[in-house]
């Protein structure tokens, strides 16, 4: 089922408009929500995951009401928030049958099954009598999308999940979303581009609580296909080129500073053209040179 | 300067948060109230005297301020920790010794400065214009000071240093609060076995927190010496603070040494676990099982959540500590248990057992046990990060709280569980296996379990409602402590938690208190119910914790269900309420303790004007009472005799009744014509006219039917009278002739309450117009008194006297109807009109003396101690009728009651004992108080018996010390000598104690209302005059007075007519030791300072005694002035390994210090002056000493 997301506001008792009038569509399949930190993406995690309320807007699950139907809500729901712990005495097997029986998994058997499958899906099978309080991050991360599955949820939302994984756990983890991706709809909210262009079907970019861009990946980037070209130059020399063109990212790379400038046509000498990835529509659009920013 | 710098850091940091100022407010309410509670009870020492202030100060605040002082050390010890800013902290340039000295100092510096909000309170109080002005002196500012330079602080960096170290080793806080707590008990142990320590400079020094050295340093202030002197600096408490001080600082020592930067793995024990490698990879598929909803989900979730929140709340090494603590707690506070109930020593009856050690004195820990897991249990999840997942789960608000709930009631039970251990324990340790486990179960998992779950939901509401952990436990602490409000007058429906103290009664199990019990917390149950609404609004659940927010929430989550509930509690709160209040205000007046005595106040007003009217005396007495335990009710026909013994005629009789609503009075008629002018039935008083008047000598009849039926239950103070089993009432509830100024208010200060005029004092035994009268009560004098009783039939009733006949019977009204068991006694001469009727399902043990009728009417199960009251009777009856005269009766009675109301009661050839007194045991070293008390309730049947003092001062003397001395003169002739000198001893503690703590005491002539006068010092008197005139003459002089003043009516003999006897058989050269016994208040104080022995050339030693002494005359409060001393002392000397002295005889000492050389046959090994300690003493540990050997002469001073 598809989220339909209306004209969202919140604002923090302490002036803080962290969402602005937000509307958005989620079809089934994994979208990418895309910002950078304090854009409003936590809170828009937690106002879909009936923590938070909105001041203004609607948010609708196929025919539910996220708002005002939280419990039922809840019952299709799996969250995987940014930040969370467990009891550190318990054992990992017993904190997810817990869980299921909070889910709602009441028959002890059925239950029994769907624990030992998630343990083994996410690899904690092997430890599962361990106390999770000696678990490490990775493996907090992999019980805590174990619970988010319990109860074959509809809606999945997973906040920054990748931060803090080491490489081989990031990949572990973003296979294993993939596969969850297929059957329902799953919102990853992150800053890292890459998984989001490797996983997502759908994606947006969120900034200062408000949707600076949506779209399918492969269509965003065509639209910036063409226009954006790369060129060397030394740190010297790069104040004048941020003067003279639309420099949208820059890196260093052995000594040399790389600088990626967005214009219609070439720029000039020096300038290749590049075959754009989404990390340049991501500082294509934060630069204001596409979407919702970019002048008319 | 970096130390500086993390010094200012933590002190601007404390002074910014809002619980520090609550802890000062905790503190100052702490001492604001207990300054309350001591004001209830005269006293003349005042409240506020320097000694008082400064335990008050360092003992009572003193604890409780140890709890803010483990919330404030260990919260600067573990915050960096808790905040994740330790990594950061440690990697800079700061040492570990700048670190903790700064947060160590600046915590002490706030928590210094905290604890002059004791002072501060304590001073407040004492200027509250509702408390009586006389329990207050003037308030010296040093009395206020110094216990807090002395004590507070002090203790404060000792306390401090203890818990900060625990803190910041250990990083946890449940440690520092068990160690908070183990201080605490800690005082607590050492101040029982302190006393032990004999040695006076250890036991001033080995007392960490000081209070002990404080005790023991006042121990012999009289009251005037407490209400004046200010505690000062004494050395021997400076030495004291100084070494523990040092202690302290050692402490830190240790600390700053072990103390590391590098971050523990402090989660679990054991090797982090290493992550499994991706082989492996499990590919079936995860079956897509989809949760189902509805009540029975509903219903599991809750089990769930209380499963795993008690699974969390006893995992982890706090909790079975907490359980082995609870059940060592029980063994050490109740160990001596047994010995302080009525100066008796009783086995471990399970109800005391579980009343005293469980209900009473370990209360604090299901208090501490709710107040801290209510707030772990409000708050674990958000505190380890679970609440981020799981306040996202499709559960209910409602189902997370019921289930934390039932964790939190699982925990209290648990520790049930732990106090039943240890009761069980305790039992079995002293001896006693009868362990009735359905009690324990009845008051621990009933009554018990119900108050501290009501308490538990209250606590929890607190926190979520605060929505701040740590004050939070002190709102919940406070509140706890502030229970006891319903004291000063407000009413139990106002305050949470309110309702009647239950009390067991072996024979009447509980009683009369169930019914309001059940009521009182069936309403706050209700009001639980309203607070579990309240609660379920406003649960946190997301990360929105602003107070508008809060709000909206509530709002939102404001259903029709959660309405609908709330509007249930509501009209539960308002039912069971309204019938409460029917009950307590209603159906019977409602008096707070500070207007208890109104409706004697207004009797009093109305008529006192005529108490000197001549009225009729009653003559004779028939009697009719039927008695419906089950009701309960007791109906009360009879008929009086009245006769005209003034010279004048009368023309109107004044009835008195009992007032209050209880009492119904049927009909009341003359027989002769007569007419009703007052009708006052509130405060029980009539008025009849008659129509013929009475004329001097003429008798008449005055009939009466009338009833005593409680309706409902009382807020307060039930009637114990007639109940299911062990019915107990007398006269009072009979109609009275005359005004009784018996029913007046008494004790000045209450009179002024009233705005009563201050009553004469009681007359003093010289007062001719004393003689008068032998009681308060107009009641006239002996007479023949018939009573029928019936009662239930599976009940035996039981009047002093004789019993005429005893039959069943069907009632008259109406068949069907339950037989009845009746008795009929009589008086077989004529007796002072009592009318106490008992009635209870007795069994009967019987005995015999000569050709008297010995009985015992006991609850059945209670057998163990009969036989040592029926040989106490018999040995008694056996010394008393040689000693001192006839016992006139041909029967004599032991009647058990409940503990409601009296210990025991002497009457004419019958004795009332209650419960206590028939578990009593005895056993080596312990004074047989079975036996003695019975030999002195027996004594009474002559002294206040046979022969009745007046009604002025030193009646005490003529009837409860010579009781006392005769009772001690069975003792010893049927237990022997050293029993008798225990028993000797008892009653001398008992007196000098007594003085000690109240600051009170009487002449024994003068002796009327103070019992530690009247038994301990008048047997101990008695006692010591015997020794020096002999047994034959003392109990010829009692003999001489009985034979004067049997049976007369007035003029009633007073304490100086028993003296003028004593006084007569006693050597002028004694005169003076009879006026420093009876006539005075008389101490002396004697002190063999070194006993040194010379062998003698002949075998023989001569050992030379250095003694200092004195004797001090006390007026009424203590103050104490020498007066010159010439009496005859025992000077004793012992032998090694010999019980009986190689020397005894008695030497004329004098004032001051002095010499005594006696020559002894074998080598001694100790001597000294008054050895037994037959002499009133305050330091009686300083009589005897060892002698010390030299070989020759000793030469020089």
């Amino acid at each position: 089922m598809t989220l339909s997301i209306r004209s969202l506001s919140k604002t923090y008792p302490n002036g803080i408009r962290a969402l602005k009038g937000i509307s958005l569509d989620v079809p089934p399949g994994m979208f990418g929500l895309l910002g950078r930190n304090g854009a409003g993406k936590s809170t828009l995690m937690r106002i879909l995951a009936t923590l938070q309320e909105p001041d203004e807007g609607t948010i609708h699950l196929g025919e539910l009401d996220v708002i005002r139907q939280k419990e039922r809500v809840r019952e299709t729901l799996g969250y995987l928030p940014q930040s969370f712990g467990f009891h550190p005495r318990v054992r990992a097997e017993r904190l997810l049958d817990h869980f299921a029986v909070l889910k709602g998994l009441v028959d002890a058997g059925s239950r029994r099954e769907v624990v030992e499958a998630l343990l083994r899906r996410t690899n904690l099978w092997d430890v599962r009598n361990q106390r999770v309080g000696t678990f490490s991050g990775g493996m907090r991360q992999r019980l805590g999308v174990a619970i988010a599955l319990l109860g074959n949820p509809k809606l999945i939302i997973v906040d920054e999940p990748t931060a803090g994984l080491d490489p081989e756990e990031r990949v572990r983890f973003l296979n294993l979303l993939s596969e969850i991706g297929e059957a329902s709809a799953v919102i990853l909210s992150t800053h890292i581009v890459e998984d989001v262009e490797e996983l997502c079907s759908n994606l947006a970019i969120i900034d200062r609580g408000e949707i600076l861009l949506a779209g399918a990946p492969a269509r965003v980037i065509a639209e910036v296909r063409g226009r954006i070209w790369r060129r060397s130059v030394t740190r010297e020399e790069l104040p004048a080129l941020e003067e003279e063109h639309s420099v949208i990212s820059t890196k260093l790379l052995a000594g040399q500073t790389i600088a990626h400038v967005y214009a219609e046509e070439s720029p000039g000498a020096g300038f290749e053209p590049v075959e754009p990835d989404l990390k340049d529509v991501y500082f294509a659009v934060m630069s204001g040179h596409r979407g919702v920013r970019a002048a008319a | 300067m970096r130390f500086g710098e993390v010094f200012r850091y933590e002190f601007a940091h404390r002074l910014r948060s809002i619980s520090t100022w609550l802890y000062a407010g905790f503190l100052f309410l702490i001492a604001f109230w207990v300054i309350h509670v001591a004001v209830t009870g005269t006293n003349p020492i005042h409240v506020n005297a320097p000694q008082s202030l400064a335990e008050t100060t360092a003992l009572f605040c003193g604890l409780f301020s140890i709890l803010v002082t483990a919330g404030l050390f260990s919260d600067a010890a573990i915050r960096d920790r808790a905040a994740g800013m330790d990594a950061l902290l440690f990697t800079t340039r700061l040492r570990p010794a700048e670190y903790l000295g700064g947060r160590f100092l600046a915590a002490l510096a706030i928590n210094s400065i905290l604890v002059f909000a004791i002072p501060i309170g304590l001073a407040l109080a004492t200027k509250m214009p509702y408390l009586p002005r006389d329990a207050f002196g003037p308030n010296h500012l040093a009395a206020y000071l110094q216990p807090v330079l002395l004590f507070l602080l002090p203790n404060l960096v000792l306390v401090g240093a203890i818990l900060f170290t625990i803190a910041a080793l250990t990083r946890q806080v449940i440690p520092v609060y068990l160690g908070a707590i183990a201080i605490f008990i800690g005082y607590l142990v050492a101040a029982s076995y302190w006393s032990g320590i004999t040695n006076p400079m250890l036991s001033a020094l080995a007392d960490p927190l000081g209070i002990n050295a404080l005790k023991a340093m006042a121990e012999y202030w009289t009251a005037s010496e407490r209400n004046t002197r200010l505690i000062g600096f004494p050395s021997m408490l400076l030495w004291n603070r100084l070494l523990w001080f040092a202690i302290a600082a050692a402490l830190f020592g240790v600390l700053q040494r072990t103390f590391r930067f590098t971050q523990r793995n402090e989660k679990v024990r054991g090797s982090k676990t290493v992550d499994v490698p991706a082989e492996g990879r499990y590919s079936g598929a995860v079956p897509q099982l989809r949760g189902v909803f509805g009540s029975r989900t509903r219903m599991r979730q809750t089990l769930a959540v209380t499963r795993q929140s008690l699974a969390e709340a006893m995992s982890g090494r706090a909790f079975p500590v907490a359980f082995l603590a609870a059940i060592g707690l029980v063994l050490l506070w109740g160990w001596n248990m047994g010995e302080t109930i009525f100066d008796t020593i009783t086995w471990p009856v399970t109800h005391l057992v579980a009343e005293i050690v469980l209900s009473e004195r370990a209360i604090l820990i299901p208090w501490l046990v709710i107040a801290l897991y209510a707030g772990e249990l409000v708050w674990k999840d958000r505190e380890t990060g679970a609440a981020q997942i799981a306040d996202a789960a499709p559960v209910r608000t409602s189902v997370v709280l019921l289930g934390r709930f039932l964790a939190l009631v699982a925990l209290i039970a648990l520790f049930q569980l732990a106090f039943m251990i240890g009761g069980i324990l305790l039992q079995a340790l002293q001896g006693y296996y009868d362990f009735e486990p359905g009690l324990y179960l009845r008051i621990l998992f009933g009554w018990n379990l119900v108050e501290y779950v009501l308490l538990a939901a209250f606590a929890m509401t607190v926190h979520v409602l605060v929505n701040h952990k740590y004050v939070g436990h002190v709102v919940v602490l406070l509140a706890t402590v502030f229970n006891s409000a319903a004291e000063y007058g407000i009413h139990h429906l106002l305050i949470y938690n309110g309702g009647p103290a239950l009390k067991y009664s072996e024979m009447n199990g509980f009683g009369p208190f169930v019914t309001p019990f059940v009521w009182f917390k069936l309403y706050w149950a209700a009001w639980a119910m309203l607070f579990a609404v309240v609660t379920m609004l406003f649960w946190v659940r997301g990360p929105e914790l602003g107070i508008r927010q809060r709000l909206a929430t509530a709002r939102a989550r404001l259903t029709a269900q959660t309405a609908r509930m709330a509007g249930l509690a509501v009209v539960l709160i308002l039912a069971f309420g309204g019938f409460i209040f029917y009950n307590t205000n209603v159906l019977n007046a409602y008096l707070p303790p500070q207007k208890a005595g109104l409706p004697q106040a207004e009797y009093e007003r109305r008529y006192a004007r005529y108490a000197d009217l001549p009225q009729p005396v009653i003559a004779g007495a028939e009697l009719r009472f039927e008695i419906y335990p089950e009701a309960p009710a007791v109906d009360m026909r009879g008929s009086y005799r009245l006769v005209n013994q003034t010279g004048v005629p009368i023309r109107s009789v004044h009835v008195e009744t009992p007032s209050g609503r209880d009492y119904e009075v049927r009909s009341m008629k003359f027989d002769r014509a007569s007419k009703a002018e007052l009708l006052d039935p509130e405060h029980g008083y009539r008025i009849f006219a008659l129509e013929r008047a009475l004329a001097p000598g003429e008798s008449m009849q005055f009939s009466f039917d009338v009833a005593f039926r409680p309706r409902g239950f009382r807020h307060g103070g039930w009637q114990t009278k007639v109940v299911r089993n062990g019915s107990y009432f007398d006269r009072l509830l009979l109609p009275f002739i005359g005004y009784q100024p018996g029913f007046e208010v008494s004790g000045d200060s209450e009179r002024k309450r009233y705005g009563l005029p201050p009553k004469p004092s009681m007359p003093g035994p010289g007062d001719a117009a004393a003689r008068r009268y032998w009681s308060p009560f107009r009641n006239g004098d002996r007479m023949h008194v018939e009573t029928i009783v019936g009662t239930a039939a599976d009940q035996i009733a039981v009047v002093p006297g004789m019993l005429r006949r005893s039959w069943t019977e069907n009632p008259s009204t109406g068949s069907g109807q339950a037989p009845r068991r009746y008795v009929h006694y009589g008086s077989r001469i004529p007796e002072t009109f009592a009318a106490s009727v008992f009635s209870a399902k007795y069994a009967v043990a019987k005995g015999k003396w000569k050709d008297v009728g010995l009985e015992i009417f006991h609850h059945p199960p209670h057998r163990a101690n009969l036989d040592r009251m029926m040989s106490g009777m018999q040995s008694s009856l056996d010394y008393y009728t040689s000693a001192f005269g006839p016992y006139p009766y041909r029967e004599f009675r032991i009647v058990e009651v409940p503990p409601y109301s009296i210990n025991g009661r002497a009457f004419p050839s019958a004795l009332a004992l209650a419960e206590q007194n028939f578990i009593t045991r005895t056993g080596p070293g312990v004074v047989d108080l079975t036996f003695f008390g019975t030999a002195h309730e027996v004594a009474h049947q002559w002294w206040g018996g046979q022969v009745r003092p007046a009604y002025a001062k030193g009646r005490g003397f003529v009837s409860e010390s010579l009781a006392n001395y005769s009772a001690m003169l069975v003792t010893e002739k049927v237990l022997g000598p050293a029993e008798a000198r225990r028993v000797y001893d008892f009653q001398m503690n008992r007196y000098l104690q007594t003085r000690g703590e109240t600051g009170k005491d009487v002449p024994l002539l003068e002796v009327d209302d103070h019992p530690h006068v009247s038994y301990g010092k008048g047997a101990v008197a008695l006692y010591t005059l015997r020794e020096h005139i002999g047994a034959e003459a003392v109990n010829g002089a009692l003999r001489r007075f009985l034979e004067k003043y049997r049976g007369s009516g007035p003029p009633y003999p007073t304490s100086l007519d028993l003296y003028a006897e004593l006084r007569a058989v006693t050597p002028p050269s004694l005169y003076p030791l009879l006026t420093d016994l009876f006539e005075t208040m008389t101490l002396w104080d004697v002190k063999t300072q070194s006993a040194a022995a010379r062998r003698l050339p002949d075998g023989k030693y001569e050992v030379t005694l250095e003694v200092m002494a004195q004797k001090l005359r006390a007026d009424g409060i203590g103050r104490e002035t020498p007066t010159p001393m010439n009496d005859l002392l025992e000077v004793g000397i012992f032998a090694p390994g010999k019980d009986d002295p190689i020397y005894l005889a008695r030497h004329r000492i004098r004032s001051g210090k002095q010499t005594i050389r006696i020559i002894v046959p074998q080598k001694p090994s100790r001597a000294g002056l008054d050895p037994y300690r037959k002499l009133i003493e305050r330091e009686r540990g300083d009589n005897l000493v060892d002698v010390e050997t030299g070989a020759g002469d000793r030469g020089g001073v």
